[in-house]
């Protein structure tokens, strides 16, 4: 649901957005019949395309060209899909988007595979722009989110890290790319420095303050809403900002000491989850998640006003409030 | 040029690729990057042989061992084993060295030697998966499929720098290296994708070996033949009879063994 009023918000894209999404169909046919099925399976599961929509939005700052933003429109959505396949061998996953993996379809070497497949188809599609200056965005990129991914292993289970370790970590697993692919629709459609730097700061905010509503919703939404049980990421170690303001309670926190890392019962992980509930962490949480949002908005503000801005706008504005 | 110069030159070349594709947190907990030293040898064959080479040619050759290198990491992740850091790793270890060739590359502005290698790595990953194919491949696509992965991503960057008259012999070469490790891993009750298709392919487990062995005997053959008609420095061929593919003949374990 939360998904369809996503999606309505730009809706302005959808002719673009159609021929991406058959860009992307075309993308993944391969001579394997395993790697095809394998690349569609995952295609068809569907998402938010958040990429390629900055990307496209970007543009429209620029000069736009549907047939040049697709360039790099359709490779980002791809890195994207080849870094989910190879999420789920990493988190053990047996379903997505509603769906079994493609690691529990298959096995963990298909799902290698299918992630090295299509980021290579990435690559191949990416390459036929020549700009260096795209090339060098987007390999950086792809090294700070594996670096981030890397860190955030790293840090499982340490419930001593600072508030800064985590925003550092979520700023390279998820800011990074939705920063880049605003930086990327600007470049290719040759807008201003000035221009171009404010989009990618824009993604990065709305990166930033997207990753803490995930976090936060992963302690509020029901079992149903997410699909898996809530708190799943405290139980795989994974130590994010609510969890991190709730420590200052004394008693929360010898009680998250005391959990961390261990196997939980489902009564036992209800209780966590309450107790987060019941603490100040979320709230503390959404001013933080609230605070790059203001940040995104302001960047806005300082671009020329028109639909991409709007749209841009109520975007960040949804990300704020949804709910799951 | 001397056997000495030739490793110090492979082993130079070893150390700049670590270098690169070194992380504290993956080299601590993964195998690291796989870097072969025959696949260097062949990498630096047209260096070796006296074609003219420069930093950039260099900077490409190691761009393709850490292809190599990202793929070969994705080839140890396990199935069925529990979470661990080490497998976590060794997932993201392949898509760091994925960057780091994709960022190397376009460091020096070589955006069209980027498009080939993914096409190249296209092709790798094809082959890989079609052994996981439920059908029956015969032998002769078994073999089609290890030479695409051994040679593939070589081809790629002998076409690229105008090497492609060392395709001849890196082909049989490769195979040769890559059939011994099977034949080893069969030995040692190891089942490798290749073997596990193999044993399918053929009327009965047990002729695997016996395979393996002719395939060695008949690359062996091959190369040697190119060998022979190639004006290559007889060092350097000698170096690639010896130390890259010290074959003992098919005929010659049975009189062994026997």
């Amino acid at each position: 649901m939360e998904k369809v009023k996503l999606k309505l918000l730009y809706s302005d894209l959808r002719p673009e957005l159609e021929m991406i999404e058959k860009e992307l169909e075309v993308a993944v046919d391969s001579n394997s019949l395993l790697l095809n099925e394998a690349s569609l399976h995952l295609l068809q599961a569907g998402g938010k395309r958040i990429r390629p929509v900055f990307v496209l939005l970007a543009g429209k700052f620029g000069d736009y060209n549907v047939d040049v933003m697709k360039q790099v429109a359709v490779p980002l959505e791809l890195i994207h899909m080849a870094s989910l396949v190879h999420d789920d061998v990493i988190d053990d996953s047996e379903m997505r988007r509603g769906q079994a993996t493609v690691k529990a379809q298959w096995n963990n070497s298909v799902a290698m595979y299918t992630g090295d497949f299509i980021l290579a188809r990435a690559l191949e599609y990416i390459t036929v722009i020549e700009d260096p200056k795209i090339h060098d965005i987007l390999s950086r990129t792809m090294i700070e989110v594996c670096r981030g991914e890397i860190i955030q292993i790293e840090d499982k289970f340490k419930l001593d890290q600072s508030v800064r370790d985590y925003l550092r970590r979520i700023k390279r697993k998820t800011a990074l790319l939705i920063s880049s692919s605003c930086e990327l629709g600007a470049t290719v459609s040759g807008t201003d420095k000035e221009t171009a730097a404010r989009l990618r700061r824009f993604g990065y905010f709305i990166g930033m303050s997207f990753q803490i509503t995930d976090d936060i919703l992963d302690f509020t939404s029901s079992d149903e809403e997410l699909g898996k049980p809530a708190g799943s990421d405290f139980i795989q170690g994974n130590i994010t900002l609510p969890v991190l303001f709730a420590r200052k309670d004394p008693e929360i926190y010898s009680r998250l000491k005391e959990t961390v890392g261990e196997a939980m019962t489902d009564s036992e992980r209800r209780a966590v989850v309450e107790m987060i509930r019941n603490s100040s962490a979320l709230k503390e949480a959404k001013a933080v998640s609230d605070l790059y949002l203001d940040k995104a908005l302001q960047e806005l503000a300082h671009l020329p006003k028109g639909n991409a801005s709007k749209t841009m706008r109520k975007i960040a504005l949804f990300i704020g409030k949804r709910k799951f | 040029m001397n056997d000495l110069q030739i490793h110090s030159k492979i082993t130079s070349m070893e150390i700049d690729v670590l270098q690169a594709l070194h992380q504290r947190t993956l080299d601590k907990y993964t195998a690291g990057p796989s870097i072969e030293r025959a696949r260097l040898f062949f990498l630096l064959l047209p260096f070796f042989d006296g074609k003219q080479w420069s930093n950039d040619i260099e900077d490409s050759a190691k761009t393709v061992a850490i292809v190599y290198a990202a793929l070969h990491a994705h080839d140890q992740v396990e199935e069925d084993s529990p979470i661990s850091k080490s497998q976590q790793l060794t997932v993201l270890a392949g898509d760091f060295y994925s960057g780091i060739y994709y960022q190397m590359l376009s460091n020096t502005n070589n955006i069209k030697l980027i498009q080939l290698l993914a096409s190249g790595i296209i092709g790798v990953s094809e082959k890989k998966a079609s052994l996981y194919e439920k059908t029956i491949m015969p032998a002769s696509g078994v073999e089609a499929a290890a030479e695409v992965i051994e040679t593939e991503l070589l081809n790629i960057f002998y076409n690229f720098y105008g090497f492609s008259q060392y395709r001849a012999i890196s082909k049989p070469a490769l195979e040769y290296v890559h059939f011994s490790n099977q034949l080893d891993a069969y030995r040692n009750g190891v089942e490798t994708n290749i073997l596990r298709k193999l044993n399918h392919a053929l009327p009965l487990p047990l002729y695997s070996e016996r395979w393996l062995l002719d395939k060695l005997d008949a690359s062996h053959a091959e190369l040697t033949k190119v060998l022979d008609a190639h004006p290559m420095d007889f060092g350097l061929k000698n170096f690639m009879l010896h130390q890259i593919t010290p074959h003992q003949h098919l005929a010659e374990q049975l009189t062994r063994e026997g």
